[in-house]
């Protein structure tokens, strides 16, 4: 009984990947960090697994032989829950669009840190767990606001005429954090926490410099802005009315 | 403007033809010209001498010439004068022709006068000739009977060179249209599908679907296309295999460097495990550049409209956030339509080069109404301006440059040029006075 609380609590991975190479040791380094793996060679046997166990995450290998990574992706979105990482071996813009829209929930470019790899499986795990019901995928779909649209899939603000407006790496994810919750306040340190899942080197600067930026960007007045306020009392909120696509 | 000589395939065609009528045309000419001449002076002689000789025969009868009257007449005098235009080849024929009558001649003169240089009597005979042609000039006969006295014949000497010349206008205009319209017609048959086989081999661009030329014209002409046709399609299959094989290498370097990249984390040492790691993250890139620019001739990505400035600032910003001192001046919104990765790339190249070499890095954008100038300008060595050139051959690295540590195999410089002239645009290198790179981007404003 105490044993079998103590695997409950431990978050079970499904390791897809072909390359045993990457597979095994991959498995052992995530052993290490705390998760209970289980690996799979291709898409069959990776099918077998989820039926035998309650998976928790799958983190899964776009190019396989066979039956490929995106198409079981796809599977694992239609009859279920859990959420998935994607292991992609080339950072083509067309790959990672795909991949989202097929539903996976993140992705990471190979070569990895695994460390990299570990922090994000504990942020998807912690959105599942926090969410109850499965958040949409951080990077899937459109956002439309004030008459900008931020694509995610493409990672581009897009203007009223339709002329997109490349954003820093620190920029599009502040501005992503707050597009996903309008009209709430958010604290710099919540904003930090929001932002730093993604590329942490981006984050050595502060908060506030880039909401400057940001404004430079978006508001038509930015000494007066409209749509990122300010919160008295520390903090900043998107005003405007969100759409997603 | 209008070239001399025609260039295309229909205009020398038509030219050369045109020509070859035209000589044609003035032979026959000068022939029909010759064979008149004779005709005219067989015209001209024969019946003078008969009358001549007609004229003296009744004399004999006692039926004297008159001075007024008849087509033969008396004058006192050679009506003949210098200023008149002499014909010495008719006369000689004529004096020919009087010996063969019988006809004796001390002196036989023939010449046209022009126009007020004889006055046709205004008698019958004159008004007779006068009615049917008018404007002609005056052939004046003049023989010198042995006994010293003067016969003359005069008559209209119609001047028809000019009419003649026309008639040989019409004809040749005639032929022209005869000839000229079935050999532009032809000729045109064949030029059209050329042209549009230059305009489907100018526009071939690896990144669409061949779109295959319709055969039209000649057999020789659609042999030509079909085997263009052939060929683009053999190019395209040739580039798809190279993007598959690239893709099929770039998997295959990048599967053991992952499997590396995951085996290192178990290295105790924390400096060592971070120098793996960097070398990985080396290698990879370096994986990047080459597959990127193998592939550079078929992007996957869209050109779309973006704001420049906001791109170039972004990627400053992102060397700004690893600390990095790089300046720029957000300028205005300058929108263009280009493939904003690939841009995105070329510009973090040029200014990676300046911060290696020099530290920091000067960013500006200067947008006029023609192009965009993107600069980036360091403080660093520069380059020895006879090397200005190979640098931006891949794989080139200067003696004085320092990167061996840092890496860098010299593909930067490539790739950002390839991406830039795949845009339309040029990168050059310049040192700058007081020291140092300035490496410009200029981009077109379509």
């Amino acid at each position: 009984m105490s044993q079998a609380d103590a695997m409950a609590d431990i978050p079970h991975l499904l390791l897809v990947d072909d390359e045993r190479s990457i597979r095994e040791p991959l498995a052992q380094y995530l052993t290490k960090q705390g998760f209970r793996v289980t690996q799979a060679g291709d898409a069959e046997s990776a099918r077998m697994r989820m039926a035998a166990y309650a998976i928790d995450l799958v983190v899964l290998d776009i190019m396989m032989p066979g039956e490929d990574g995106l198409s079981l992706c796809r599977h694992i979105r239609a009859t279920g829950e859990t959420p998935v990482i994607l292991l992609t071996a080339r950072a083509e813009e067309t790959d990672r669009i795909v991949g989202l829209e097929m539903g996976a929930d993140d992705y990471v470019v190979k070569p990895f840190s695994p460390r990299e790899l570990a922090a994000r499986i504990k942020v998807v795990l912690r959105r599942t767990a926090a969410g109850g019901t499965r958040q949409h995928a951080p990077d899937a779909g459109s956002y439309a606001f004030a008459g900008w649209v931020l694509k995610t899939g493409e990672r581009t603000l897009v203007d009223r005429e339709g002329v997109s407006v490349p954003l820093s790496t620190g920029e599009y994810n502040l501005l992503l954090a707050l597009v996903q919750r309008p009209r709430q306040v958010l604290t710099r340190d919540q904003l930090l926490d929001l932002t730093q899942g993604r590329e942490a080197a981006a984050f050595d600067r502060a908060i506030d410099n880039q909401v400057s930026r940001l404004r430079r960007k978006i508001e038509a007045d930015p000494k007066a802005p409209d749509i990122i306020k300010t919160v008295w009392g520390g903090g900043y909120a998107l005003s405007a009315e969100v759409t997603r696509l | 403007m209008i070239r001399p000589f025609p260039r295309s395939l229909a205009g020398q065609m038509a030219l050369l033809v045109a020509l070859a009528l035209a000589l044609a045309q003035a032979i026959n000419f000068t022939l029909a010209l010759r064979e008149r001449d004779q005709f005219r002076r067989d015209q001209t002689t024969r019946p003078a001498a008969i009358r001549i000789a007609d004229a003296l025969d009744r004399e004999a009868e006692g039926r004297p010439i008159d001075a007024e009257r008849g087509r033969v007449r008396r004058a006192a005098a050679n009506p003949i004068t210098p200023s008149m235009e002499a014909q010495p080849a008719l006369a000689a024929e004529l004096r020919r022709q009087l010996a063969e009558q019988g006809v004796r001649a001390r002196h036989v003169a023939i010449a046209i006068a022009h126009r007020g240089e004889y006055v046709v009597p205004d008698d019958a005979v004159g008004r007779r000739m006068a009615r049917r042609r008018r404007n002609a000039d005056v052939i004046l006969i003049a023989v010198q009977q042995p006994s010293g006295a003067w016969l003359t014949i005069a008559g209209f000497w119609p001047r028809d060179e000019e009419r003649l010349f026309w008639q040989l206008v019409g004809q040749t205009l005639i032929l022209y249209a005869v000839v000229l319209l079935p050999v532009l017609w032809i000729a045109r048959r064949i030029s059209r599908p050329l042209k549009a086989l230059a305009i489907a081999a100018r526009g071939y661009s690896p990144a669409d679907p061949p779109d295959p030329v319709e055969p039209r014209g000649p057999a020789d002409v659609q042999a030509v296309i079909l085997a263009f046709n052939a060929l683009s399609l053999r190019v395209t299959g040739m580039l798809d295999e190279k993007d598959r094989m690239l893709g099929a290498i770039g998997h295959d370097l990048r599967t053991p460097l992952a499997a590396l990249r995951v085996r290192i984390e178990s290295v105790e040492d924390d400096a060592d495990r971070t120098r793996m790691a960097e070398t990985i993250a080396e290698m990879n890139r370096t994986l990047d550049d080459i597959l990127s620019l193998a592939r550079l001739g078929r992007p996957s990505e869209p050109a779309t409209q973006v704001d420049l400035g906001a791109l170039v600032d972004a990627v400053v910003e992102d060397f700004r956030d690893l600390g990095e001192d790089v300046t720029f001046d957000e300028p205005p919104r300058v929108a263009m339509t280009l493939r904003p990765s690939l841009m995105r790339r070329a510009v973090r190249n040029l200014i990676e080069n300046a911060v290696k070499y020099a530290g920091t890095a000067e960013v500006s954008l200067e947008p006029a109404a023609e192009a965009v100038a993107i600069r980036v300008c360091d403080r660093g060595p520069g380059i020895p301006v006879e090397r200005l050139g190979d640098v931006f051959a891949p794989f080139t690295r200067l003696e004085t440059s320092r990167n061996r540590d840092t890496g860098g195999i010299g593909l930067g410089l490539a790739l950002a040029r390839a991406i830039v002239e795949e845009a339309k645009g040029t990168l050059t290198l310049a040192n700058r006075d007081g020291g140092g790179l300035v490496a410009t981007i200029t981009l077109p404003r379509v």
